[in-house]
């Protein structure tokens, strides 16, 4: 196990290296000019003093494989240098947005494992019945709406109108913003923080929420089918200790390596969940910074980004043996 | 006739508090904050605010006529060519935190702005030796002499120019405190200090803005120091703007921007600018040097296209009703603006098919469908589909040529790409030369890559510029105008902005948003 987890953490290297510098390289595949988009060529036609001003500044005259270079030579100091758009270091902003992207992600993935493991349980258990069938309109439905209609629509129902209507400050939600910034344990909200973080965790979980139910619900309904579970039946278990003993540790195996994978995914991209409510984290940043040609915040952030989601696997794949004890990490297949 | 908001409401005795400001950041963190570096209307706001400069625009004495008016400086002269401006300095004026302005302020704010390289550092290039300077060839602006003695700051211009007047109050040109000299391009991520209303009580976060009452203010323009302003002003960044005005809705905010779709909402429930004509133009234009619609030869095709075009219909389909249709390329307010200076502003099909009836019959045809050109995605698409369902109505083939966002004024009508394309325009400062020189002039910032260069024009234009007596020079930039418009028809005028915020009146009075855009912080009471 130990020289497993090793393993894959040198593997970190070669891939984290590699798509930073395929983002690297890709930024000057991208159309016009970054140091006219820079000079508020967005806009208006930059005074081309401006750009060439740009260019010496930021050493954009420099051949790509010199910059490059410079680049990796800061990274491995852990500079990853400042802002094109406003001078601001990206270490700094780093610092700032991640933790806000990590804790809503952390509590849409708690949305998704309690919700989406519950509700696939559910309707796989009672297969066909009318809680079947409803769950199977309401996740379907939840994966079809996307995520700024959900996030308008909360919005509207949960702060707008008891704003209108008058009702008590406690039934109360915000729109946006992250609020008060107290936490406990990092990710658990104090004060008024909950009433912020509510409605934009229900709409980044959405979409995964539905799609980990369908497939716990799949899963599961080929637990149910196989050979050990009968067996657990024949010995004179119950039907509960049948299922979460024994059913529910095998059915989840596809499932944590979805919601793995959704959890690497929401840190860095839930753009229109981040926009929606004005959350300002690690995917918002991003995409804001691809359209200023704001190279050292996007080589920044997407490095963490690509961080979290190998270590995010990792730990998925360490949790397999755990879940199903078949499984040795690390040992060749036939072994 | 275009409608104006009126001018800021008597303030109630209510007063100070807190101002929760959503309108002005409704789409994003601002890149830039400072005084040298900014471009952007939305942080023009905060600029405004924080920092007061030579002239200042009075758009409340008159909101439909702004005039510059002396601000810091308390008064100034020009001589008989407007090619030396000397600007006697208010004594007595300070920063927030007490350090004195005096005339060799500006002159060491202007080299530190014309040394950064913002987007409008191109300005002191209005100013003797400033061209050169920003091109590191001389290590000050030869044009500036400043007498801290007396007072006095002169600017002696690169070329004679009668309005600058107005563009001497612009963001670029007001003074900074010394130690946004050594911060350089980080002053803005540090604790700004300013000299108007209203200085900053925190360094920006990327969650709101911070402003607190300057006690040390002179007062605007008139003197008046708006005893009753509120005593802090919270600006919450949002990232999406129909969120920021459901932040209004549910009493997060006092004010917000109005997203398409929702003007009849803010009209009918919140007090609005969406009356307020905005110095500002929605129009397209022709490339001269396209054989398919440039020279002589082509004018009665783009005669037969302007008034092809319903600027009706595409204001109500894709406007909501809220534009202005315009009858020229300069919006009203700015002075010297003459209504219904376009000849062929106006929807007459039949006179467009008679026009270009005339130029086939002539031996013109067209090489193929007419390419539109537009920067992809927004509201662009949708008044692109109406004009080219016009221009096919009155037998000119045309379709829609989307053009990628980004880049799309610096590398596509900057590397001369345009046919007939859409371009906008805000001004920069009320003056008509903003509207004429720097967009159609053949020595402007766009380096003429649209093609139009007529030197009838560029004379007449820089007749105007040179011209002390406001009514010649305004009667010569309407000859420009109608030269561009009528003779030339190189530009097709659309529509003129108006106003975008909304705001909730049972908390705020004297709320408004003059023709340049900008909310008067300073007029507000916070009264719920």
């Amino acid at each position: 196990m130990f020289a497993f987890i090793v393993r894959r953490l040198l593997q970190l290297i070669p891939t984290v290296f590699l798509a930073i510098s395929f983002l690297f390289l890709l930024f000057y595949v991208l159309p016009s000019d970054p140091a006219s988009i820079i000079a508020g060529g967005n806009n208006r036609t930059p005074d081309p003093l401006v750009v060439e001003q740009v260019r010496e500044r930021y050493g954009l005259n420099d051949p790509v494989l010199q910059q490059f270079l410079h680049y990796w030579g800061r990274v491995l100091h852990w500079d990853l240098g400042t802002s094109f758009n406003n001078g601001q270091s990206v270490n700094a902003l780093l610092a700032e947005k991640a933790p806000r992207s990590i804790r809503l992600a952390i509590w849409a993935t708690i949305i998704e494992v309690i919700v989406g493991i519950s509700v696939g349980l559910i309707s796989a258990v009672k297969r066909y019945s009318l809680i079947d069938k409803l769950t199977t309109v309401a996740t379907t439905a939840a994966a079809a709406i996307p995520a700024f209609v959900l996030g308008y629509l909360l919005q509207y129902t949960f702060a707008v109108t008891p704003e209108k209507r008058n009702w008590p400050d406690w039934l109360q939600l915000k729109t946006s913003r992250l609020g008060p910034d107290s936490w406990f344990l990092f990710f658990i909200p104090t004060s008024d923080q909950w009433r912020y973080l509510i409605l934009p965790s229900i709409t980044l979980a959405s979409v995964s929420t539905a799609l980990a139910a369908r497939m716990m619900r799949g899963s599961m309904l080929e637990v149910l089918k196989a050979d050990f579970m009968r067996t657990a039946k024949s010995k004179g278990l119950g039907e509960r200790a049948v299922i979460f003993r024994h059913g529910l540790r095998n059915a989840l195996i596809p499932v944590i390596t979805l919601i793995g994978i959704d959890f690497g995914t929401v840190v860095g991209a839930a753009v229109l969940t981040e926009t929606v409510f004005s959350w300002p984290g690690i995917g918002s940043q991003i995409v804001d910074s691809v359209f200023d040609r704001d190279l050292p915040v996007i080589l920044g952030l997407s490095l963490v980004v690509v961080i979290a989601y190998v270590t995010v696997n990792l730990i998925v794949d360490m949790s397999y043996a755990w879940f199903d004890p078949r499984i040795r990490l690390g040992e060749r297949a036939g072994g | 006739m275009p409608m104006v908001s009126s001018a800021a409401k008597p303030q109630a005795a209510a007063g100070g508090g807190e101002l929760i400001d959503g309108s002005t950041f409704p789409q994003g963190t601002p890149s830039h904050l400072e005084p040298a570096l900014n471009a952007e209307l939305d942080s023009y706001q905060v600029v405004r605010a924080m920092y007061d400069g030579l002239t200042d625009i009075d758009t409340i004495t008159d909101p439909a006529a702004p005039a510059t008016v002396p601000h810091q400086a308390e008064s100034y002269e020009t001589n008989e060519d407007a090619t030396v401006w000397t600007f006697q300095i208010r004594e007595g004026l300070t920063f927030a935190d007490g350090e004195p302005i005096v005339p060799s302020t500006y002159v060491r704010s202007w080299e530190r702005a014309a040394s950064l390289g913002g987007d409008y550092s191109y300005l002191f290039d209005f100013i003797e030796g400033g061209a050169e300077f920003r091109a590191g060839e001389g290590d000050s602006l030869t044009g500036v002499v400043a007498d801290d003695e007396a007072m006095t700051l002169t600017v002696t211009l690169s070329a004679p120019y009668a309005n600058f007047d107005a563009v001497a109050g612009f963001q670029v040109f007001r003074p900074v405190p010394e130690a946004a000299v050594a911060s350089a391009e980080n002053y803005e991520n540090e604790l700004m200090v300013g000299s108007g209303a209203y200085t900053m009580e925190a360094p920006r976060n990327d969650q709101e803005i911070v402003l607190v009452k300057n006690d040390a203010w002179g007062g605007d323009f008139s003197g008046n120091t708006w005893e009753t302003r509120p005593d802090r002003i919270v600006f919450l960044i949002s990232a999406d703007v129909d969120t920021s005005f459901n932040s209004m809705e549910a009493g997060e905010t006092m004010s917000a921007s109005v997203p398409a779709g929702r003007a009849q909402d803010a009209r009918d429930n919140w007090g609005s600018s969406l009356d307020v004509i905005q110095l500002a133009s929605y129009h397209f234009i022709f490339n001269d040097r396209d054989e398919r619609v440039g020279g002589e030869e082509n004018v009665l095709l783009r005669q037969a296209i302007s008034q092809a075009i319903d600027r009706e219909a595409i204001n109500e389909a894709i406007f909501n009703g809220m534009r202005v249709l315009s009858t020229g390329i300069t919006p009203p307010g700015i002075p010297g603006f003459q209504e219904n200076i376009c000849d062929y502003c106006g929807y007459d099909p039949a006179a467009a098919e008679a026009a270009f009836g005339e130029w086939t019959a002539a031996g013109n045809a067209q090489d193929g469908p007419l390419p539109i050109q537009f920067n992809d995605g927004g509201v662009h698409n949708g008044v692109v589909d109406i004009i080219v369902e016009n221009l096919a109505a009155v037998g000119i083939e045309a379709v829609p040529d989307p053009q990628p966002s980004e880049g799309y004024f610096s590398d596509f009508l900057g590397g001369g790409g345009a046919v007939f394309a859409r371009v906008g325009w805000i001004a920069d400062y009320p003056t008509y030369d903003n509207f004429t020189y720097d967009i159609f002039g053949t020595a402007s910032l766009d380096l003429n890559n649209y093609g139009y260069s007529n030197p009838a024009f560029d004379d007449l234009v820089a007749e105007a510029k040179s011209t002390t007596d406001p009514e010649i020079r305004n009667g010569l930039f309407n000859e420009a105008e109608e030269l561009l418009l009528n003779t030339d028809v190189m530009a097709v005028p659309i529509n003129w902005y108006v106003g975008d915020l909304a705001w909730d009146e049972s908390k705020v009075e004297g709320f408004y948003q003059d023709v340049l855009g900008l909310v008067h912080f300073e007029a507000i009471t916070v009264v719920g």
